[in-house]
């Protein structure tokens, strides 16, 4: 499986679409999400999202992506559940109630949450990192720097994540409780690991941007880029595509 | 060339100059090993040539410096980036792209490199080090010695004059260090490039390089040819290097008067003058 | 003693990296594993403290198998030196460094005090020293003193010379062989050949995940199949003796025999003295 935001090779029409078409696209959508709160919508959109997903063959990925969102967005449905005493109330609380206007407010929070983060994700499994910075650049008119401090984030962070896991190894082979079951025990040990996470990445970050800079990071500018990212027909489809969804959550959430 | 006169520095947060008084002059096309104990200026020589000091660690520069008639001083680091290619220490830091081929372009698209030029510059740099094949490939899934060469094929591309290398080796195995020198020395004897390779693999250096260059305390005892510095076996080891064992053992026979030839450089011509003393 | 028996292992589902796998370590042994970048070395040092279990087989450290004991465990019994100290070195100060392994098991007392002291006189380090401003080689001397200063009854090196120059590698492992001369068991992975010619009693080779050849280090050296199957040049000296043997006939013994710079000179200085 991929790892964290790394690129999947693939030929599908999500490889083929412009990078800054698939990027304005994927924020389109999420736009589309969060402008309506129709949870027929919402539903209708996530389906899509998922469709796409799956045409693209990022299942496995989607699924796992899937996970996490669902989990993060299950904490902030149960605030509201708890929160927003709306609807016909089912459960009496100290405070208020759960009614079940709290629990299709909840409902759509997870909902919108999902559909709005997969697109976006897709991008990135759909896209070479440089690919969406060189096209971000020379399209969307991105300052290159922003753009490269962008990538190099991104491209470190599986980097740093190595690092975590090898220090967490070597701690334990001194005797350090990292293979314990208790999760607070281990993020309470992991506390003082943060010295020599923090150590060799401030020399690996000094060290790349020495790099860069002995390669001409300085002469760069928008033109520099090699490839070129043109704009096809599929492309228009696309935002055509996006754009007539965004109407259309306008139009859906104006009804209500 | 590459020349020094009367070379100082001091790194900002130092206390004593890493480099006192060095003068040093490196020919054309010329393959140099430069090694030393730890501390001893050895890193800190290489980056007076690529331009890292004084452009990117800042400290007391004194004497000069001239790279391709350069002055380093007073040229921008791009300036010298566009003679000297560079490859670090932490090869997972250098790497700024995801994939090989995006790799290669970086350097190309950075410098200006004519558009119709770029297509046979990227292949004649991944054939040089032999990785055509590892093209599309991200550069995550590379093992530690097609890292090393991706990061060879990405400075070679630019056609440096000069290939300053720090420490290439350091995380290969002794096969792949060695396709790493093999790779290297071909491209720089093809193209008549100088390069200059710090390294700990005194074995290596002795092999392959045209001069040996010993930093010891911030001062450079010896630079001239392997031969000329390897007869030196006892005074090398006093200052922390260990010449290669084939060396050690002509230089004790040598000693004992049962060979008279040159220090040997590596296990071939060991064998082949123990050979002659055995016929 | 540390017993592999038919041991297969993995990462995450992927590919086996270690195909049936056996040996035995047993106390007091010194132990190098020999090969390419992977051929399964690191791996089968993350198999023995338990960092990785196995697949199929079984790792037995005393008769115990690995899968039921936590690494935090085995700790007391392994030391670990890993390739890279930065990734081990977590304190503020030396002497805080040196008693970090006491103060995770719980037991600071005088005793233990006593023994870091003896350690910081023996390497020589400033005990209030900073780890992040030594250099590397001071660094990796304080990761196994560290170590060592635990008492482990086995000691895992993983590639300890990596990174180091000469005098910092003979005082790594200078020390290294005294804790064997001291029955320490030794088990480390090393490419640099001399080291291991100089220092290991005895040479497991791997290739692909196998074991090709275990043995005498320097039977192991002078197996000219067992170094192209596992991708390996044996230490320079024993290179020329065993070019000398395909070369000439009639090869004086000791000449053919001939591991060291001291041995190779003694038996040339011989063949001269009686005119060969």
């Amino acid at each position: 499986m991929a790892k964290f935001l790394e690129y999947v090779p693939g030929n599908s029409i999500l490889h083929r679409l412009n990078p800054s078409v698939k990027l304005v696209c994927a924020v389109l959508f999420a736009i589309a999400c969060f402008v309506c709160s129709n949870l027929v919508f919402l539903l209708i959109m996530l389906a899509l999202a998922l469709t796409l997903a799956l045409s693209s063959g990022f299942g496995r990925e989607t699924a796992g992506l899937c996970k996490a969102v669902f989990a993060f967005s299950l904490i902030l449905a149960l605030v509201i559940l708890l929160t927003t005493p709306n609807g016909v109330e089912l459960i009496a609380l100290p405070w208020g109630y759960i009614g079940t206007g709290s629990l299709l407010a909840a409902c759509t929070v997870v909902v919108r949450l999902m559909a709005a983060a997969i697109p976006l994700f897709l991008v990135f499994y759909a896209t070479k990192m440089t690919d969406i910075t060189n096209s971000a650049v020379k399209q969307l008119h991105v300052p290159y720097k922003y753009a490269f401090t962008f990538t190099s984030t991104v491209h470190f962070i599986p980097v740093f994540m190595n690092d975590m896991s090898a220090i967490m190894e070597a701690q334990t082979a001194r005797g350090v409780e990292f293979d314990t079951s208790n999760i607070i025990k281990k993020i309470r040990l992991m506390v003082p690991l943060c010295v020599p996470l923090l150590v060799s990445s401030v020399r690996k970050t000094n060290s790349a941007a020495i790099a860069a800079e002995v390669r001409g990071f300085n002469l760069r500018t928008r033109k520099s880029g090699y490839k070129d990212y043109p704009i096809g027909l599929l492309d228009g489809m696309a935002l055509g595509v996006c754009v007539l969804i965004v109407v259309a959550a306008f139009v859906v959430s104006l009804m209500a | 060339m590459i020349q020094f006169n009367n070379f100082s520095f001091k790194y900002r947060e130092g206390i004593e100059p890493v480099l006192y008084n060095v003068s040093l002059t490196i020919p054309d096309a010329t393959f140099v090993g430069i090694t030393g104990a730890a501390g001893s200026g050895k890193s800190t020589l290489t980056y007076a040539i690529n331009g890292i000091i004084p452009h990117c660690y800042p400290g007391d520069f004194y004497g000069e410096v001239f790279v391709e008639g350069l002055d380093t001083v007073e040229s921008t680091l791009t300036d010298i980036s566009m003679l000297v290619g560079s490859v670090c220490q932490d090869i997972d830091s250098q790497m700024v792209s995801t994939v090989v081929e995006d790799e290669i372009l970086y350097g190309l698209e950075n410098f200006g490199v004519a558009r119709s030029e770029i297509p046979a510059r990227v292949d004649e740099a991944l054939d040089a080090m032999g990785i055509a094949d590892l093209r599309e490939r991200s550069i995550d899934s590379l093992s530690g010695g097609q890292k090393q060469k991706v990061a060879l094929a990405s400075v070679i591309a630019l056609h440096p004059r000069v290939l300053v290398l720090d420490e290439p080796t350091a995380e290969l195995d002794p096969a792949s260090s060695l396709a790493v020198f093999e790779l290297l020395a071909r491209y720089a004897h093809e193209h008549g490039t100088t390069v200059v390779v710090v390294e700990q693999k005194i074995a290596l250096l002795s092999d392959y390089a045209d001069m040996l260059v010993i930093v010891d305390d911030g001062h450079i005892r010896f630079a001239d040819s392997p031969e000329n510095v390897l007869a030196h076996s006892d005074e090398l080891l006093a200052l922390g290097v260990n010449c290669p064992r084939s060396t050690t053992l002509m230089n004790e026979l040598s000693k004992r008067g049962c060979y008279s030839g040159p220090a040997v450089r590596n296990v071939a011509q060991a064998t082949e003058a123990l050979m002659e003393v055995l016929a | 003693m540390i017993e592999f028996a038919q041991v297969t292992a993995s990462y995450d589902d992927d590919l086996a990296v270690l195909h049936d796998v056996s040996f035995t370590i047993n106390d007091g042994d010194f132990v190098a594993f020999v090969g390419t970048n992977g051929a399964g070395k690191s791996t089968t040092m993350r198999l023995i403290n338990g960092l990785l279990k196995p697949s199929a087989g079984e790792v037995l450290i005393d008769k115990m198998p690995t899968t039921q004991l936590k690494t935090s465990e085995l700790a007391r019994k392994m030391g670990f030196l890993f390739q890279n100290p930065d990734r081990q070195i977590c304190c503020n100060t030396v002497r805080e460094e040196l008693l970090f392994g006491f103060s995770v098991q719980g037991e600071v007392g005088q005793a233990e005090l006593d023994r870091v002291d003896a350690l910081i006189e023996q390497f020589g380090f400033n005990p209030d020293d900073e780890p992040y401003l030594l250099n590397r080689g001071t660094r990796q001397l304080l990761a196994l003193a560290s170590i060592i200063v635990m008492e482990p009854p086995v000691v895992i090196l993983d590639e300890p010379t990596t990174g180091l120059d000469y005098r910092e590698c003979e005082k790594v492992m200078g020390i290294v062989r005294q804790l064997n001369e001291g029955g320490t068991t030794v088990v480390m992975v090393c490419h640099d050949m001399e080291v291991v010619g100089d220092f290991a009693q005895r040479v497991i080779a791997m290739t692909a995940g196998q074991v090709v050849a275990d043995g005498p280090t320097f039977e192991v050296l002078r197996n000219s199949e067992v170094l192209k199957a596992a991708h390996i040049l044996p230490p320079q000296i024993t290179e020329i003796s065993l070019a000398l043997n395909q070369n000439c006939a009639q090869l004086p013994l000791p000449i053919a025999q001939a591991n060291t710079v001291d041995e190779m000179v003694c038996a040339l200085v011989d063949v001269e003295k009686g005119g060969f």
